[in-house]
């Protein structure tokens, strides 16, 4: 049973050591933040990725000759139709565009709602278009000389859209210098889930050069994009790590000596060695829970409303300035970085409180 | 509630089997009755600390007994032992042993937190604790701002919050100077007629002959004399 009594004095005692406890309170709070930060970055960077592919359909297939991407024709979507348990071929015009004049590539999207004169892009591109004047419209340079196009609409960017610049098919065809039965790659549409990957394997049949990629391949490159930022993620890690390990030495010495002294009279007057542990647990489980609430709220501040600015070149590098982060709160991660923070966080306390509560308590006699 | 204690074959070596072996207490046998006021005298380093925080049970001798109302407190487990410590026991420390930082009231007040009692009678615990040892004028200072003796009787006043039977005090006079000892003689008078048993360590002469006093025990080199 809950003593209030016992639950007001421990909180009374925390505020009078309040100073002791503020040095673990902000390093707390900072590791929950850093740590939450991550995740809530790597969260939403992920549902962006996975809501584009799930826009996908299951099997997209790429043409290869000498190993380099060539495009495919009417006569592979017809070969392809032919195969059962395909329901639809699409043929998709997408590719890139070399912008010398800053050395970027911009990726290049069909949107069949645009006219031939008009194009929908990115605020990242916005940005870069504007550093060369270009603000309401835009010249390609093609096979048979320029291709102007107006700025229609700026989109948010994300991590999938901030190089992006969405217009008509045909103008992407000139852009990309592609013919008219030539697409980039085809979206096959299977509705039979179980035999996806058996009609993978007889479009490979029946075009060797073919490269196909399943729905499930293309995760599973999202997830190793991933592992790649795993360095920089062991970074983090680390001086969460390091700054873990000065507050578990803060909170140990916490515990030696003046307050060492302070649990031999509480020992004196009729604490037994359980009530010194619950003392202990209450005022550390108060900061702790503060500083996890404060954590994770300056995290979902930082990242969703402020954009993260620095972790986020950490992880997209630097064209990333105007990728916008789609909040997600992912509660279950966000639990079990509770339980890896704050029970070490409270049984480094308890573990030296208990060690001097079970000492004899002969110094107050001195 | 009264406390009588009877000690029996009571031994505290410090450091058991080792090098530096020391024999603290040795054969103790002392018998005090309920509501007696029983001095403990002694040079420096004869043993009457020692033997306090055992009846005390601050800590646990090395063999022997000692009955408090028939219960060996030598041989209870930690909680017990705690319980006997906050409900049966008083202590008055040498060096007060207030807790910094809180108020007088709060440090009164620490003993009670134990017990799941509602406010009105915390209150009323605390406050005529306050009133018994003089201090309740000072009750919301901090103790670091008081004086000597003004810290010895709000460390009286949480020694009796609880209503002890047995009162413990080890130098109580120690820190003080002539007025306040004689005050905590006073006190002690008080202690008499409220049928506490009382346990006094000391080597301040201001103790000898009172009239009031039971027994006067004499230890030299951990031993009675
Ligand atoms: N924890 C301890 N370890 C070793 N020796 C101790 C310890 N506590 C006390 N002693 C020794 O036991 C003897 C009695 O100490 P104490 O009971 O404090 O004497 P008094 O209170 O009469 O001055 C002293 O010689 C002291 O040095
Ligand atoms: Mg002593």
């Amino acid at each position: 049973m809950i003593n209030k009594n016992f639950v007001d004095f421990s909180i009374l005692l925390l505020l009078k050591d309040k100073k002791e406890y503020l040095f673990s309170f902000f390093i707390f709070t900072f590791i929950v933040f850093l740590a939450s930060s991550i995740l809530f970055i790597s969260d939403s960077i992920k549902h962006d990725l996975f809501i584009a592919l799930d826009k996908q359909h299951q099997i997209i297939v790429k043409n290869t000759k000498s190993g380099r991407y060539t495009p495919l024709s009417e006569e592979h979507i017809d070969s392809i139709l032919q195969i059962s348990g395909v329901d639809n071929v699409k043929g998709k015009v997408d590719g890139y565009y070399y912008f010398a004049q800053d050395r970027r590539y911009f990726h290049i999207v069909v949107d069949e709602s645009l006219d031939e004169h008009s194009m929908i892009i990115s605020s990242e591109i916005k940005s870069i278009l504007a550093k060369f004047k270009y603000t309401t419209q835009f010249n390609f340079l093609t096979q048979d000389g320029i291709t102007s196009l107006d700025i229609k609409k700026v989109i948010k960017s994300n991590i999938i859209s901030n190089d992006v610049i969405l217009v008509n098919e045909d103008i992407a065809r000139k852009i990309l210098n592609m013919d008219e039965d030539e697409y980039s790659y085809l979206d096959v549409l299977v509705p039979n889930n179980s035999e996806i990957d058996f009609i993978s394997l007889k479009i490979v049949d029946l075009y060797p050069d073919i490269k196909v990629k399943t729905k499930n391949d293309l995760k599973s490159d999202y997830e190793y994009v991933f592992y790649y930022k795993g360095g920089i993620f062991m970074i983090l890690y680390i001086v969460s790590m390091i700054s873990f390990f000065i507050l578990l030495k803060n909170q140990i010495s916490s515990v030696f000596g003046e307050k060492k002294r302070e649990i031999a009279i509480f020992r004196s007057i009729g604490f037994a060695i359980k009530d010194i542990i619950f003392l202990k647990f209450i005022q550390n489980s108060v900061v702790a829970l503060c500083s996890y609430f404060l954590g994770v709220f300056l995290a979902y501040i930082f990242v969703f409303i402020f954009g993260a600015p620095l972790l986020k070149n950490i992880f997209l590098g630097h064209d990333a300035s105007h990728i916008i982060f789609t909040p997600i709160v992912d509660v279950k991660t966000l639990f079990v970085m509770f339980i890896f923070t704050v029970i070490p966080f409270l049984a480094s306390i308890l573990l030296p409180a208990w060690k001097i509560a079970v000492e004899d308590m002969s110094e107050v006699i001195k | 509630m009264r406390s009588k204690i009877l000690i029996r074959n009571l031994y505290k070596i410090y450091n058991e089997k080792k090098e530096n072996e020391f024999f603290a207490l040795k054969n103790i046998n002392l018998n005090i009755k309920c509501g007696e006021i029983v001095i403990i005298k002694g040079i420096s380093g004869s043993g009457k600390s020692t033997l306090l925080s055992l009846i005390g049970a601050l800590s646990k001798p090395s063999s022997g007994d000692i009955l408090v109302n028939e219960q060996n407190i030598a041989k209870l487990p930690d909680i017990f032992s705690s319980q006997y410590r906050n409900e049966e026991v008083g202590f008055i420390f040498q060096s007060f042993n207030l807790v910094d930082g809180l108020s007088v009231y709060d440090n009164v007040k620490a003993p009670l937190v134990l017990s799941n009692i509602n406010q009105d009678e915390l209150k009323k615990k605390i406050n005529l604790a306050l009133e018994v040892a003089n201090i309740a004028h000072k009750s919301q200072q901090m103790v670091s701002n008081l004086s000597g003796g003004e810290k010895q009787r709000c460390a009286i006043a949480r020694a009796l919050v609880n209503s002890p039977s047995l009162i413990l005090a080890d130098e109580p006079t120690a820190n003080l100077d002539k007025n306040n000892s004689l005050i905590f003689v006073d006190i002690l008078k008080k202690f008499k007629q409220l049928n506490k048993t009382v346990v006094v360590a000391t080597h301040d002469t201001i103790f000898d002959n009172l009239a009031f006093v039971d027994t006067y025990v004499n230890i030299e080199d951990g031993a009675i004399i």
